[in-house]
């Protein structure tokens, strides 16, 4: 009936208090894999900042199958000895074709410049994952090439890693409380003559996530992440090198927000940087890139465009 | 006459007795190095409260600015999308529904 008029949905009642549950030590969650113990902190307050311009297009020929190209032009710093920063403009373009299948994932990228990167990840079988890449320039001496053995267990993770200039490297994680999880690498570098141990805990819960790492190289590393809301988290870093003295701390906000991403950082160094990505239309996406170091006097701004999903 | 220029001596003399008396005290030196001091220390002050504000301005352009403009679009989608639900509401005959259900809707949407 036209006047009929629907009585509004009562007020959803107050979700009962969860019961403490016994926790159930032989069935924990499985861990997060060792090199992303920093993963919302990295994700947070180290995006990607470039400067000048940067152009993408990917296009998907198939459901597995997609080619890129890429094209960037803008200075590059190259290192220097003097405080001074040295800057050479550059331009090249990268082609690229990337084939992702539930089980094999290859990605390749050659630039203009010679330099081939090449990407393999291979589930062989359910719980031992094979990864492996390789970076080749024409240069002598600076290819490199690095193979990964992961294998899942219930509750851990270990990951073997082989690299070119007899490097080893293994590392383990495991998951102590639903939690909590601790883990430790170690690897030896025959090139260097270095070989190093660390450690990493990382606890985790809905609203934030710490972590730790320490390493015999002298570093510590602290982070901390906290999810404010769905769509704002604020992170902070900590990183002290006790063998150089030398300390960083930084803080940042990261806002995921319907039509964009913007986040923002802050450093001890006097740097502060900030990266937005905008969604200006289905598939096509503005980039902006700030970094601003006073202590240095080096100000680095970009722009790009991404096409494509 | 004797008596006169007697007296134009002595009083240019006493002018004289006075300005010197006054210049070459230890008073006149300090205030002069007080005010040096002075203008030196305002001018460092001006200077580093230069600096400062234009870290304090640069960096609040780069971290703050940005954020305002995205939240500000963000809040205006949201304020269109309250609008075209109440046009929706009222178009199908019910009532429209109330703001903290609207916003329980979109929470639920984004989320």
């Amino acid at each position: 009936m036209a006047g009929f008029v629907p009585p509004p949905p009562p007020p959803a009642p107050p979700a009962p208090p969860k019961p403490d549950e016994k926790v159930d030590y032989f069935d924990l969650p499985c861990p997060i894999p060792y090199e992303e113990i920093h993963r919302e902190a990295l994700m947070s307050l180290k995006p990607e900042l470039f400067e000048g311009m940067r152009f993408d297009f990917t296009k998907g020929l198939n459901q597995k199958f997609s080619l890129s190209h890429s094209v960037f032009m803008g200075p590059t710093e190259i290192p220097s000895q003097s405080s001074e920063t040295i800057k050479i403009p550059t331009a090249h373009y990268e082609f690229g074709a990337n084939f992702i299948d539930p089980k094999l994932m290859l990605f390749g990228r050659i630039l203009t410049d010679g330099r081939l990167n090449a990407r393999v990840k291979c589930d062989l079988t359910e719980n031992l994952t094979l990864k492996a890449n390789a970076q080749l320039t024409s240069e002598p001496h600076m290819s490199h090439g690095m193979v990964n053995f992961d294998y899942k267990g219930g509750d851990y993770r270990t990951q073997l890693q082989l690299g070119n200039g007899a490097l080893f490297g293994a590392s383990y994680i495991q998951s102590v409380t639903p939690y909590l999880s601790l883990g430790g690498e170690v690897f030896w570098a025959g090139q260097h003559r270095k070989s190093g141990i660390g450690y990493a805990a990382r606890y985790n819960t809905d609203k934030m996530v710490a972590t730790g790492q320490v390493a015999s190289t002298g570093m510590v590393a602290l982070s901390y992440v906290q999810k404010v809301s769905e769509k704002v988290s604020l992170a902070s870093d900590f990183m002290y090198n006790y063998m150089s003295r030398d300390v960083t701390a930084s803080f940042g906000y990261d806002y995921i927000l319907r039509q964009c991403r913007l986040r923002g950082k802050i450093d001890s160094n006097g740097c502060t940087a900030a990266f937005l990505e905008e969604r200006l239309n289905m598939g096509l996406n503005f980039i902006l890139s700030a970094e601003i170091d006073h202590r240095k006097k080096d100000y680095k701004f970009g722009f790009g465009l991404t096409v494509g999903e | 006459m004797a008596g006169g220029s007697s007296n134009s001596k002595s009083n240019s003399g006493l002018l004289s007795r006075i300005s010197n008396s006054i210049s070459g005290s230890g008073i006149m030196f300090h205030g002069k190095r007080a005010a040096s001091d002075a203008a030196y220390v305002t001018k460092k002050l001006l200077q580093s409260t230069g600096k400062a504000a234009w870290i304090a301005g640069t960096t609040f352009v780069i971290l703050v600015v940005p954020l305002i403009i995205e939240m500000d679009r963000e809040q205006q989608l949201n304020d269109l999308d309250l609008q075209q639900k109440n046009k929706q509401a009222t178009l199908l005959g019910t009532t429209p529904p109330s703001r903290s259900q609207l916003i329980h809707c979109s929470g639920e949407q984004l989320g």
